[in-house]
């Protein structure tokens, strides 16, 4: 009986241990294919930016189908989390939609899944885009993906607290560093530069300072963390820490922690978001605070831009001028620029940076827009990079030397 | 051979489920393990052991082994003398035991998550509520608190004392059983030989819980080692390797790097270590047997 009761025990245990391992999901979903009556059905499929992104996508629908009376149009709406393994279902199963908004475009672009983007808009459509955007979306010299919305970096300046300190807005990083200390001279726990090099967006906070002293993580062929260039950007942020004129502890500040003290009026300069504009209006509209380029080694005005992407997938190939029909309608100025206002995000167009330049909270960042840089995710390797600064970066505030640090970032990303 | 044949009809519902959920996920495991398996899951073909070669190799490897027996032994022998404290004294009768005893339960109702943001947010610099009081105390000299969960060691630590906090009320209350079980006429016989309460409790009452207390460490042993929720939650924002505990390494390699093949290969360690631990433990103590 001994004996039994230890298989049983030993049979518990071994559930025990493996239950954890036993969570993963097959999902499948099916969808209507093809045409009736003569007319063109074209299958949308979006992820959900915010609680209004389906009515959004419903009013431009609306107004597409009135326009076009023989093109019907389906959406289906997915979550992020679960929008790359519906796509990747829908193209085992051959039934890939003709449309959707995603952000990597590579992989299916190297697949030849896509249409050249060029083949799916009009000229005067295709010739709007910015031009930074466009080599962003392009594969081997040919855009796949149509820039859809965009996100860009600026410095967010608590006035009140410059002033208080005596400091002006600073343009490169020697103005940002003795300001930066100013502001951290007032003391009752004020920090002069928020600066988060913790996991949740280490990457970004690493391009803001390696990218503005020159340097950059490299191209869609070969990933170039450990460069002299790249080294400017990090000594200078041992420098900020060394000297005092950051928060404490900045190697394992997360970001939107961090931006919630700025918010509070405890942190002299932060790089945002264009939706921390929305943030500090809901949170705290009283904050003193103004938004400004970010400061760069040489005052050389810079960016980091985050682009989503539309694509269409060529399936039969049957549908090009409906898809056409469709991106030509969807990206027109009047129907574009609401869309991407009531996101929060901002448009890639040149007509729609036009038409949003009357405000005013996002004017410092549709200024910046055409000298945007972007991360390589064109790069297989990218995904290994991201998370190798999100692992690693945050030593720069430690006994580590920034070579060693940006060695160790390079060599994760070639072991992976 | 006949009998067993009986018997299929009613135990092949249970065989299939545990070959369904218990072996076939191990077995995946251990084949994923010796496979070289591309970002996007596709399988390149088998590479035999150099996963565990690249995986024992990693210079943080060691370390972090270390890190996880701290961790396994310090909260499974807290726990363990929180809960006999705790059990004795819900075990005497006393007005609002019962509320005693449902307060006691609140840390296992509650989610883990739940519990271990609630601590961490206390522990922000700036706005949380534990580095207030500190400050406010005088403690801390700085006026925005300390970073405790932004330093390996103090992070750390801080898991550590939500993981014995989670483990109490289920270690209590199994303890608690055993203790209701111990015959009144063995307490009282100690006392009339003239035991103190120390004595009566460390040599008579003590040794009747050795089933109770051998089933809890045992249980908590494979529940500690095996947890990454809290480690996740007051670790999570700290760069390098110098707070990770396996679990939290194997998750490394499956979420941020995407490295099936290290992490299975990981895994499959990990699980043997358990395996290890759990045959030494039952050897010894025995706690599936009767007293």
């Amino acid at each position: 009986m001994a004996q039994y009761r230890r298989l049983g025990g030993i049979l518990a245990i071994t559930l025990a241990t493996t239950t954890g391992l036993t969570a993963c999901g097959f999902g499948g979903t099916t969808s209507d294919e093809g045409t009736d009556g003569g007319s063109t059905t074209l299958d949308l499929l979006v992820p959900s930016y915010s609680d209004a992104t389906q009515g959004q996508w419903n009013d431009v629908i609306a107004g597409f189908e009135e326009a076009n009376p023989d093109i019907k149009v389906n959406l289906q709406v997915e979550s992020w989390d679960n929008l790359e393994s519906v796509i990747a279902t829908k193209i085992q199963g051959g039934e890939a939609p003709d449309i959707y908004n995603g952000g990597p475009f590579a992989g299916f672009a190297e697949d030849e899944l896509l249409y050249p983007v060029e083949d799916v808009t009009s000229d005067e459509t295709y010739a709007d885009f910015q031009p930074t955007f466009l080599e962003n979306a392009q594969v081997d010299g040919t855009t796949y993906g149509l820039p859809f919305i965009a996100s860009a970096r600026a410095l967010f300046v608590n006035d009140a607290l410059l002033e208080e300190a005596g400091a002006e807005v600073p343009a490169t990083w020697d103005e940002l560093l003795e300001s930066a200390k100013k502001v951290s001279e007032l003391g009752g726990g004020v920090a002069g530069y928020g600066m988060p090099l913790g996991s949740e967006e280490a990457q970004a906070e690493a391009a803001v300072w390696l990218w503005g002293g020159g340097g950059s993580f490299g191209d869609s062929e070969a990933i170039t963390i450990d460069t002299p260039e790249n080294l400017a950007g990090a000594e200078y942020i041992k420098t900020m820490i060394d000297e005092g004129a950051t928060q404490a502890d900045a190697g394992a500040t997360d970001r939107s922690p961090l931006f919630d003290i700025f918010v509070q009026g405890k942190i002299g300069m932060q790089v945002g978001l264009p939706p921390s504009v929305g943030q500090i209006e809901s949170d705290n509209p009283d904050l003193e605070y103004s938004i400004h380029p970010i400061p760069t080694k040489d005052g050389e005005p810079f960016t980091l831009g985050v682009a989503d992407h539309l694509m269409a997938f060529q399936n039969d190939g049957d549908k090009q001028e409906a898809i056409t029909a469709f991106f030509d309608y969807f990206y027109t100025a009047d129907v574009y620029v609401p869309w991407v206002q009531a996101e929060g995000f901002l448009p890639t167009t040149v007509s729609g940076s036009e038409a949003l330049s009357g405000e005013e909270a996002l004017a410092p960042f549709l200024e910046v827009l055409p000298d945007a840089q972007f991360y390589p995710t064109t790069n297989p390797d990218w995904a290994a990079t991201d998370s190798a600064f999100k692992a690693l970066f945050g030593q720069l505030d430690g006994d580590k030397s920034a070579k060693d640090v940006l060695a160790e970032i390079q060599d994760q990303v070639d072991a992976g | 051979m006949k009998d067993l044949l009986k018997a299929l009809p009613w135990i092949g519902p249970a065989v299939a489920l545990i070959a369904a959920v218990v072996l076939f996920p191990v077995g995946l495991m251990f084949w994923n393990s010796t496979r070289d398996i591309s970002q996007s899951g596709v399988d390149d073909g088998g590479v035999g052991l150099a996963n565990f070669a690249t995986v024992v190799g990693f210079q943080y490897f060691w370390p972090i082994l270390g890190r996880t027996v701290v961790w396994v032994v310090v909260v499974v022998g807290c726990t363990l003398i929180g809960s006999l404290a705790l059990a004795a004294l819900l075990n005497k009768a006393f007005p609002g035991r019962r509320l005693v005893r449902m307060a006691v339960i609140v840390p296992w109702a509650a989610s883990v998550v739940m519990t271990t943001l609630v601590v961490h947010y206390g522990l922000e610099p700036y706005f949380g509520i534990i580095n207030s009081f500190l400050v406010d105390v005088g403690l801390i000299s700085t006026p925005e608190g300390y970073g405790w969960t932004r330093h390996p060691g103090t992070a750390f630590a801080w898991a550590m004392v939500v993981a014995v906090f989670v483990s109490l009320p289920f270690t209590t209350y199994t303890i608690l059983a055993g203790l209701q079980t111990v015959p009144g006429e063995t307490v009282e016989a100690a006392r009339i030989d003239g035991a103190g309460g120390l004595r009566t409790y460390f040599s008579v009452v003590l040794p009747q819980l050795r089933g109770a207390v051998s089933v809890a460490v045992l249980i908590n042993i494979i529940n500690v080692f095996n947890s990454l929720p809290i480690l996740r939650v007051m670790t999570g924002s700290i760069p390098g390797y110098d707070a990770d505990t396996i679990m939290t390494m194997i998750f490394k390699y499956m979420q941020n790097q995407r490295q099936i093949d290290l992490a299975s290969a990981l895994s499959v360690i990990a699980f043997l270590v358990v395996i290890a631990i759990v045959a030494v433990y039952v050897r010894v103590v025995r706690p599936l047997e009767e007293v």
